[in-house]
């Protein structure tokens, strides 16, 4: 009785509860469920076989393609920087280390449309290293080179920003005993650092490789929309819709909504291995047995 | 191998970690720098290993210069507080790391590995716990995995940070116990750092007390404890009773001196006698408290508004049977008079009289 009694003076009234849950799931239903679900129904309205026949156009598969690979040549350099910058917040004390970390989160404040234009603004034919790349023959802005660039911009911040607060928290002396016990630099950072934050680092993997699939404002500038040579995934489903091009614009964009549920079950596998790793890391200490 | 360190300064910013430090560590020796939290023993130990740089001042080992070694060249083994033991590698690789990373040449086989390893794991006394992994063990468990796998790469020195801070009692006697009888097998250098007084007196050949960046005073556990040279050490070394004296004029005055000067008079709580009548060069009291504590009892005697506390053995309390509130005499066997410079003044056997 008494204990029935206490767990309603703490709980809310049923219809405050339904209120909630309606307001919270109708919300989730009308701005995630219902797109995802119209983008499949819309892309497979006359059919799968036109479906696959609007995937496999040349220039759809030339957009997936260029997608991928601007995805791939972006995630070295990402994890390299962020990895760097990681190290030196977390491990070192320097001078300008706030300067850094607001700097880091540039990318997040900027709009991606300024961060395009200020590439055209330094490799345009106009811009500051413009001719200087133009005598050299080299090609950056409408080209692929300046949608990476582009790219690069946007999602370097990922990896470093996932990284700095798990870093932080394991502190340096692991480092340490790995040098005081004869380990090299890449030894230490092999051995004991990658193993201590794998997790943290495949999970702002998978998010800055999110944003660089489905970047459009920045890389849009820079491209050109060049058809079958400088469009992504994200351009060529607006260049289709604009066409009125229905079914191949649904096709493309339910490649993009599929590598989105990708990421989404990678994240969610990456979350839950974290979360059992810290929990395993936290464990609660058995009884002390000395003899 | 032995240690010297001379002439040691560390800043960090305006604060001033370590000033001007010279110690010498022979070899074999087993040194406690012992001090309160910030006095700077971690950053001397830190300097000893290589983590840190002095910023000024050099260090030596076997009478050779180090200041520049690395750390990984300088044969140092370190224990650090909190274990630092590698999260995601068993036991057994833990130990193993310090052999495994050694250049190709100098790298024992497999066979080897394993061997050495499964004989440091016994000689820590859990070799049934190799295929744990850190998080499995107890904190007494992690901390002797730490000194396993500090030994491993068989160091000249063995340098402990705050070995046992975070274990409980029980578990501290044994390790302490433990630590002394491994460093007596191993032939090596050993300096830890505590700020437990009772852990630097029992386990240490050597004592150095540190205090604001400076040693105050080096020597065995049993003169640090019964000749400290300075108030500090006096304090920082188990209870003690001060009292605030003039040397004339007051209670407890110290006369030792002709001219009045601010003194300060030292004694410890187990240097104290009460007696029931009055007796030369005793002081009249009431008895406030008393609290049998283990082997001893503890009391408290109010002596005008000064409270001074008293240590008796259990025997002499048995004998003296007193109550509270009774009227008592007490009188200092030893005690130990500063001056106002912090020196010590005169001779101390007068001045026990003199009050």
């Amino acid at each position: 009785m008494r204990g029935n009694k206490l767990t309603r003076a703490t709980q809310e009234p049923a219809w405050v509860r339904y209120t909630l849950l309606t307001v919270g799931l109708g919300f989730l239903f009308f701005f995630l469920g219902l797109p995802l679900v119209a983008v499949f129904v819309e892309a497979l309205a006359q059919g799968l076989p036109i479906y696959l026949e609007a995937l496999k156009e040349s220039e759809t598969r030339s957009a997936i393609w260029l997608t991928i690979v601007i995805a791939l040549a972006v995630l070295p350099f990402n994890i390299l920087f962020g990895v760097a910058a990681a190290w030196a917040i977390a491990k070192f004390e320097f001078k300008g280390k706030s300067l850094l970390i607001t700097l880091i989160d540039l990318p997040f404040a900027v709009s991606p449309v300024v961060a395009g234009l200020i590439f055209i603004l330094m490799f345009g034919s106009q811009g500051y290293f413009g001719e200087w790349l133009a005598a050299k023959d080299v090609k950056i802005i409408f080209a692929v080179p300046g949608m990476i660039l582009a790219t690069l911009f946007i999602t370097f911040p990922f990896i470093a920003r996932e990284l700095i607060p798990l870093m932080q928290s394991q502190g340096k002396d692991e480092e340490e005993a790995a040098i005081s016990l004869g380990a090299s630099g890449w030894q230490m950072f092999w051995r004991v650092t990658l193993p201590n934050i794998k997790w943290g680092l495949l999970y702002g993997v998978i998010l800055s490789n999110a944003r660089a699939m489905g970047e459009f404002g920045a890389v849009s500038v820079v491209s050109g929309h060049i058809r079958g040579e400088t469009n992504t995934l994200p351009l060529h489903v607006e260049i289709l819709y604009n066409e009125y091009n229905a079914i191949g614009a649904f096709a493309a964009a339910s490649v993009l909504a599929l590598l989105a549920l990708v990421t989404l079950v990678a994240k969610t596998i990456v979350e839950w291995r974290m979360k059992a790793e810290t929990d395993m890391l936290n464990a609660e200490l058995p009884g002390e047995k000395t003899s | 191998m032995s240690i010297e360190i001379r002439n040691i300064s560390k800043r960090f910013g305006n604060f001033v970690a370590l000033d001007n430090i010279n110690l010498d560590i022979p070899t074999g020796e087993l040194v406690a720098l012992l001090g309160p939290s910030g006095c700077g023993k971690t950053t001397l130990l830190r300097i000893i290993a290589g983590m840190e740089t002095a910023d000024q001042g050099e260090i030596l080992f076997s009478g050779a210069e180090a200041t520049h070694l690395h750390a990984r060249e300088r044969n140092v083994g370190f224990v650090f507080q909190h274990y630092a033991l590698f999260r995601h590698m068993t036991v057994f690789e833990n130990v193993a790391f310090g052999l495994r990373v050694k250049p190709r040449k100098e790298r024992p086989s497999d066979a080897e590995i394993k061997r050495r390893v499964m004989e440091l794991l016994g000689l820590v006394q859990l070799d049934w716990l190799a295929d744990r992994y850190p998080s499995q063990l107890s904190g007494g468990q992690r901390q002797r995995i730490a000194l396993a796998r500090a030994l491993a790469v068989e160091p000249k020195v063995l340098l402990l940070d705050e070995p046992f801070g975070a274990l409980d009692t029980k578990v501290r006697k044994e390790l302490r116990r433990w630590l002394r009888r491994l460093h007596d097998d191993m032939h090596i250098s050993s300096v830890f750092v505590t700020h437990d007084q009772e852990e630097a007196l029992e386990v240490a050949d050597r004592v150095v007390v540190m205090n604001h960046g400076k040693i105050e005073q080096i020597g065995s556990p049993d003169e640090v404890y019964s000749s400290p040279a300075s108030p500090f050490v006096y304090q920082f070394l188990g209870n003690v009773n001060v009292f605030h004296s003039r040397v004339q004029g007051g209670y407890a005055e110290v006369e030792c001196r002709e001219k009045p000067e601010r003194a300060t008079a030292f004694v410890r709580p187990h240097d104290i006698d009460i007696t029931h009548s009055i007796a030369e060069g005793s002081l009249e009291a009431t008895v406030q408290h008393v609290h049998p504590i283990g082997p001893v009892v503890r009391i408290e005697l109010l002596h005008g508004r000064v409270i001074v506390e008293v240590e008796l053995s259990r025997e002499r309390h048995e004998a003296l049977q007193l109550v509270v509130g009774q009227q008592v005499w007490f009188r200092p066997r030893q005690l130990r008079v500063f001056g106002a410079d912090n020196q010590p003044a005169a001779a101390s056997e007068k001045q026990a009289f003199l009050f």
